[in-house]
């Protein structure tokens, strides 16, 4: 039954332009890598000479951004399919139970970010050999700035969803994602335990994988906690 | 009689205002009930409430003998509903919504043109739901709705906001799943004279209450048409009726003749005259479905 609802799920988001922002994100956060090492490569060669690492830095400074940005979007997308003629009411009273109807909501819109994150590994190592360091390729921090953002961001994801499901104005969500979006711009200043900080994999431990964790088991439990919520709901 | 809806005591409060209150419905199988009520009845609410949208805050329904609240998805497979304004994603052609739900109820795909076909959608099922006049977005709904070959079909307020032909088109429709597919269905209007033409059952609700529940037959006898007669001395023109066994009754200084055939009116005025009893007016009074309709809501509203 998953599988249907997932598909019945991948056919409404069709056109609506939300597969092409899942692309433009990871296209936006390694073209301005491309204006900055296009304007002053030299300059930047010469602060450091890890070319490699200080790239993928440079390009991780705006992955965090660009991921809260796109949930707000694409939660809002996802939700406003539903809620433009109420579709919940019928969708909800088709033979499937509502915790199924929200996973999948979920499940797909996971899947874009995580389309979104390979397509950010694509892009970044391409223009990374484009750039011709003549360094070893550190692979496994390559890997590292391509997911841990977006399994870091999961909590941002649970809560959007919510946000963005059970509001009748869609001006909530939008509201809640913009601030969402400043947080995480602000990030520097941010104490740790803020779900908008987590993507962008610093804390006071110097350790990554930490925000990793703390996305999966608070992204777990606000999504359990929205899903509750919604099936506990009466569908206007 | 088999019941394929049956609710007890159904009852729904929004904070303090009642809105649904402890309504009893019983639909028969095969029947085409007809659910009546004002707007804000509470009409919407208790389909609301049958479909598991909404929980009950107090009371239960079965359908097809089974609670609703075990077994929501069991029910739900053999229940094709349409809630209120049609529901569709307008982005997506009419093939496209229909598969996005054909997907979820799981069944063959060739479902979709025999429901296109069956509400004659099939020249535009290529065509984006978001150029649909109103009425083929309705129809587009009814189409959504029998996608599972229901057993049960709940259209809620199927004809608001179409023009004539349209309501007519749904009404033809209606009648035809009934007749040829042996589909129970339940469908709810604020208008009488929409559920007049389709239903054999009616039931009433008002005030979130069930003020009248039977069959349309019944329903109609109750607007039978009845001759007034005024009269001198209506006191004594009743007692001379009754004594010649014609029913009658006496009500705000006239006399009502509950059989108003022309033979009996003739036979009352003969035999008023006959006793020297002046007769000022023979009058009809038509009882339409409508009147009936007022004066029940009415009633409810002066308590």
């Amino acid at each position: 039954m998953m599988l249907q609802l997932l598909q019945a799920d991948l056919l409404k988001i069709k056109r609506k332009g939300m597969w092409f922002l899942a692309v433009l994100g990871p296209v936006g956060v390694v073209a301005l890598q491309m204006v900055n090492y296009g304007v002053r490569k030299d300059y930047l060669l010469q602060q450091n000479n890890d070319y490699w690492g200080s790239y993928l830095l440079n390009t991780s400074a705006f992955t965090p951004l660009a991921i809260v940005l796109g949930i707000a979007i694409l939660t809002s997308f996802i939700a406003s399919i539903e809620n433009e003629t109420n579709a919940w009411k019928q969708l909800i009273a088709l033979p499937i139970s509502k915790m199924a109807v929200y996973l999948s909501k979920f499940i797909v819109l996971s899947f874009m970010l995580f389309v979104s994150s390979c397509l950010l590994m694509v892009f970044t190592l391409a223009f990374g050999l484009l750039l011709n360091f003549d360094q070893e390729i550190p692979f496994l921090m390559l890997l590292q700035y391509s997911f841990f953002p977006f399994l870091a961001a999961l909590p941002v994801l649970a809560l959007q969803l919510w946000v963005a499901t059970v509001s009748k104005n869609q001006g909530i969500p939008i509201t809640t994602g913009v601030l969402g979006v400043i947080l995480a711009y602000s990030a520097f200043f941010l104490p740790d335990w803020m779900i908008w900080k987590w993507p962008t994999l610093v804390n006071e431990w110097d350790n990554p994988v930490i925000n990793v964790w703390l996305g999966l088991s608070i992204g777990c439990l606000l999504y359990m906690m929205g899903m509750f919520d919604f099936t506990r709901r009466d569908v206007k | 009689m088999e019941y394929i809806v049956q609710t007890n005591n159904l009852t729904k409060k929004f904070g303090k205002e009642l809105v649904v209150n402890g309504i009893s419905m019983q639909i028969p199988k095969g029947e085409v009930y007809g659910f009546l009520g004002p707007n804000g009845a509470g009409k919407s609410t208790t389909i609301r409430m049958m479909l598991g949208l909404m929980k009950p805050t107090s009371g239960n329904v079965e359908i097809f003998g089974k609670d609703l609240k075990n077994e929501r998805i069991n029910i739900l497979k053999k229940v094709g509903s349409l809630v209120e304004n049609p529901s569709y994603y307008p982005h997506l052609t009419a093939n496209e919504n229909l598969e996005a739900i054909r997907k979820i109820v799981g069944v063959p795909k060739a479902r979709l043109e025999e429901v296109l076909r069956i509400v004659r959608l099939q020249d535009v099922a290529n065509k984006k739901v978001k150029g649909f006049s109103l009425g083929m977005k309705q129809r587009l709904g009814i189409a959504t709705s029998l996608l599972n070959n229901p057993e049960l079909l709940i259209l809620d307020e199927p004809t608001n906001g179409l023009d004539p032909s349209g309501i007519i088109e749904i009404r033809e429709l209606i009648k035809n799943l009934s007749r040829e597919y042996g589909m129970t269905i339940l469908i709810s209007s604020h208008l009488l004279a929409e559920i007049d033409q389709i239903a054999t059952t009616v039931g009433i609700v008002n005030k979130g209450k069930m003020i009248f529940q039977d069959s349309i037959e019944k329903m109609r006898m109750l607007a039978q048409q009845q001759v007034i007669l005024r009269v001198s001395q209506h006191k004594e023109a009743w007692r001379v009726l009754l004594a010649n066994g014609i029913k009658t009754e006496l009500a705000q200084g006239a006399i009502f003749l509950e059989d108003g055939s022309d033979h009996h009116v003739a036979e009352a005025v003969r035999l008023l005259v006959q006793q020297n009893i002046s007769i000022y007016r023979v009058e009809d009074d038509r009882k339409s479905l409508e009147d009936i309709f007022l004066q029940m809501t009415k009633e409810e509203f002066v308590k």
